[in-house]
């Protein structure tokens, strides 16, 4: 996020696109009601009524899947109407004449149809973003898990570049993102391209900067995303090129990613693979080895917040049972395969962490107890610098020549479409009480209690009424991929023609439906649409049997005694 | 008497502070702490989402012992064990088809920033490869 959450309630208008904070962060949706409370202005883009569209002043209903469509009609409007702050792209930014003749076929006229959202609408909206005095931009997966993401997170920071939106407090643009450390997890290099700090691979000085400091060659090719492991297992021609063996730390693939029947012949498919986690999961299931490690609660550390928050996180309990710090494990393979790798604790790693890192140098162990968090980048070790609430300050951009970079290019529809077999679109969502695939919530007595197997598929009340199925029957959901049973939860949020599935059930597994398909620059899955049926199930009493025992089942191919654990 | 120690909730990207309250080595519940973000503020999921740490078998079980599929079926084993076959079997790839055929992942749940800083370095400077990368994809 280029902004801190802290600076939402204070923001003149919030524009919350494909963002439903009250189920996947109800401590940061508080900030949008009290900036709702304080007279900001509410714009929600959403396929569903949110609770955030609920408190809107603007709800605009998009169809799935069209969002680049209706982020640049609402650029050709500021434009149009004269509302671009002249000064600012002028001072601050590049190709805004290109970006102005790309927008101009996207009217508003234009973008209606494919939106499904009133033209007059797109334009209240326009005005009222580029107006305020200032304007947020919160947006979530509903950008992300689409084949075109990436283009829409530029369309989205380029409305913020048009209308001077950068470079001060409670503006710019916040990507809230999901997991607790998933920032932390790119912040510390586990991504193909980069070291800690966003140092590129490629970059010779950088990577000489590594080397040095590991004692070590380093190769110089970026590395292959996660989602392209099963297309290297199970497609790949070239041997050379193929992955034969895949170490698989705190993540369940077998649950969480796309397409779950390819996933499971990948894994099957490797010479080998090594799962470490603190529960048993479907991943586990086709592990060759298993290496248990201490959780949250056990072990030392630090987070990333969503905002570029550094905080500590402390251990509270002795872990029970034979277990070890994931860095230790690692440390210790790393040691037996001969390059040796030792640390004492969390902050020795921190340390070496910091002094490969310029923009994470200033955030020490010692600072983080004083301060409790520091936003990144933090330079100087000094207590001076106390971190950055928000980036791009004065309007200076992280490209070398400190401009921002107008984007614009073509909508492109979802890759799957309904077609007359698969009438319905699929997208899947979350909700409050669980988290993620479920691996610790669902080990929660409290949490447990509030939603059980097999889920539900919300489905608008006329397509119940066509279907013929009432709240709570099950029903079969199939796509071209896979097909399961859930239960119908007719709603007014959603339109007809959508459904929504949460995704952490193993038996109403909703990434059985969905596809494989990616976003050519962040490899992420479009996991918001695909194209699916739905099957009315007469006998419901069979049906009800068939869902209980698959989900006994899977529980005891997870260890647990069923017989005195009820389900 | 019971002790509170301060950490960062485990659950979302919002990043509250909590305390976590323990007695006799197991944790019984949470209070709000007065964090940046939070502001003596918690979900349900600060509230209650702790429990799992104690193990009451509802979905899966807690793994406690390393395991070593042996003739098709998972087999406890000692550390010494799961980490020199571990070991062997990647040196093994590594050697027969390079570097690039192996992928590992970080993660972004609980383990923390330093075991992925651990864990890229061990693919980058051990293994040989960028082949690391984490379900922000996903």
């Amino acid at each position: 996020m280029s902004m801190g959450i802290p600076e939402i309630e204070n923001a003149k208008l919030l524009f919350i696109f494909g963002y439903n904070g009250a189920d996947s962060h109800p401590i940061v949706a508080r900030r949008i009601i009290k900036a709702k409370q304080k007279g900001a202005k509410l714009i929600v883009v959403d396929p569903r009524i949110t609770e955030s569209a609920r408190i809107a002043d603007m709800h605009l209903q998009l169809k799935g899947g069209s969002n680049m469509a209706l982020v640049q009609a609402i650029g050709n409007v500021i434009i149009n109407e004269g509302l671009a702050d002249q000064k600012f792209i002028e001072n601050h930014t590049n190709g805004y004449e290109e970006y102005k003749e790309f927008v101009k076929k996207y009217t508003p006229e234009y973008a209606e149809p494919i939106c499904h959202v009133p033209a007059e609408q797109i334009r209240e909206a326009a005005r009222a973003y580029a107006k305020a005095e200032t304007s947020m931009i919160l947006y979530g997966m509903g950008v992300c898990q689409f084949a075109q993401a990436v283009d829409v997170v530029k369309g989205l920071a380029s409305l913020a570049l048009l209308t001077g939106n950068f470079g001060g407090p409670n503006m710019g643009i916040g990507p809230v993102r999901g997991q607790n450390n998933v920032q932390g997890a790119c912040d510390m290099g586990a991504l193909p391209n980069c070291y800690s700090g966003y140092q590129s691979v490629t970059d010779d000085a950088v990577r000489e900067k590594f080397e040095k400091a590991w004692g070590v060659k380093l190769s110089n090719k970026v590395g292959i995303p996660l989602t392209h492991v099963p297309h290297r297992v199970l497609e790949e021609k070239d041997e050379k090129k193929k992955i034969h063996a895949y170490y698989i730390f705190g993540e369940d693939p077998a649950q969480s990613d796309p397409d779950l029947n390819e996933i499971r012949e990948t894994l099957d498919k490797l010479d080998f693979v090594v799962m470490q986690d603190i529960f048993m999961n479907k991943t586990g299931l086709h592990a060759d080895v298993i290496l248990p490690s201490t959780a949250w609660g056990e072990h030392d550390g630090i987070y990333s917040a969503c905002d570029r928050g550094f905080q500590r996180i402390r251990k509270a309990i002795e872990p029970k049972g034979d277990v070890k710090t994931d860095w230790e494990i690692i440390s210790l393979i790393s040691t037996a395969m001969g390059y040796p790798m030792h640390y004492n604790n969390t902050k020795e790693i921190w340390d070496e962490m910091r002094s490969l890192t310029p923009s994470f140098h200033g955030a020490t162990y010692e600072k983080l107890e004083a301060l409790g968090s520091i936003q990144w980048p933090c330079r100087d070790e000094s207590m001076e610098d106390k971190g950055t609430p928000y980036l791009f300050t004065g309007g200076k951009f992280s490209h070398p020549d400190g401009r921002g970079k107008f984007f614009a290019t073509e909508w492109r529809p979802p890759c799957e479409v309904e077609s007359p077999e698969y009438p319905y679109t699929l997208s899947t969502v979350r909700e409050v009480g669980h988290y993620s695939v479920r691996t610790m919530t669902g080990n929660c007595r409290a949490l447990a209690n509030l939603e059980d197997e097999p889920g539900w598929i919300q489905m608008s009340p006329e397509d119940c009424g066509k279907l013929n199925v009432k709240e709570g029957e099950l029903i079969r959901v199939f796509s071209r991929r896979g097909s399961l049973m859930t239960r119908v939860l007719p709603t007014e949020r959603v339109k007809p023609g959508a459904t929504y599935m949460t995704y952490q059930w193993w038996v109403g597994a909703c990434n059985e439906l969905t596809t494989p398909y990616l976003d050519p620059v962040s490899n992420t899955p479009e996991s918001k649409y695909c194209a699916i049926n739905l099957e009315k199930i007469d006998d419901q009493a069979w049906a009800e049997q068939c869902i209980k025992d698959s989900y006994e089942s899977i529980r005891k191919k997870m260890g647990i005694d069923t017989a005195k654990k009820e389900v | 008497m019971g002790k509170q120690i301060l950490t960062t909730c485990a659950y979302c990207g919002a990043g509250c502070q909590l305390y976590l309250n323990v007695e006799d080595g197991k944790i019984v519940s949470s209070t709000p702490a007065n964090g940046r973000t939070n502001e003596g503020n918690l979900c349900l999921k600060g509230h209650y989402g702790w429990d799992f740490l104690n193990d009451p078998q509802i979905l899966t079980k807690r793994l406690t012992k390393p395991q070593i599929r042996k003739n098709g079926v998972l087999e406890e084993v000692e550390w010494d064990e799961a980490i020199s076959y571990t070991a062997e079997r990647l040196s093994e790839i590594k050697a027969k088809y390079g570097p690039d055929a192996i992928m590992g992942t970080g993660s972004a749940r609980g383990p923390g920033n330093e075991a992925n800083f651990v864990m890229q370095k061990f693919m980058r400077a051990a293994i040989g490869t960028n082949n690391v990368d984490h379900c922000a994809r996903v």
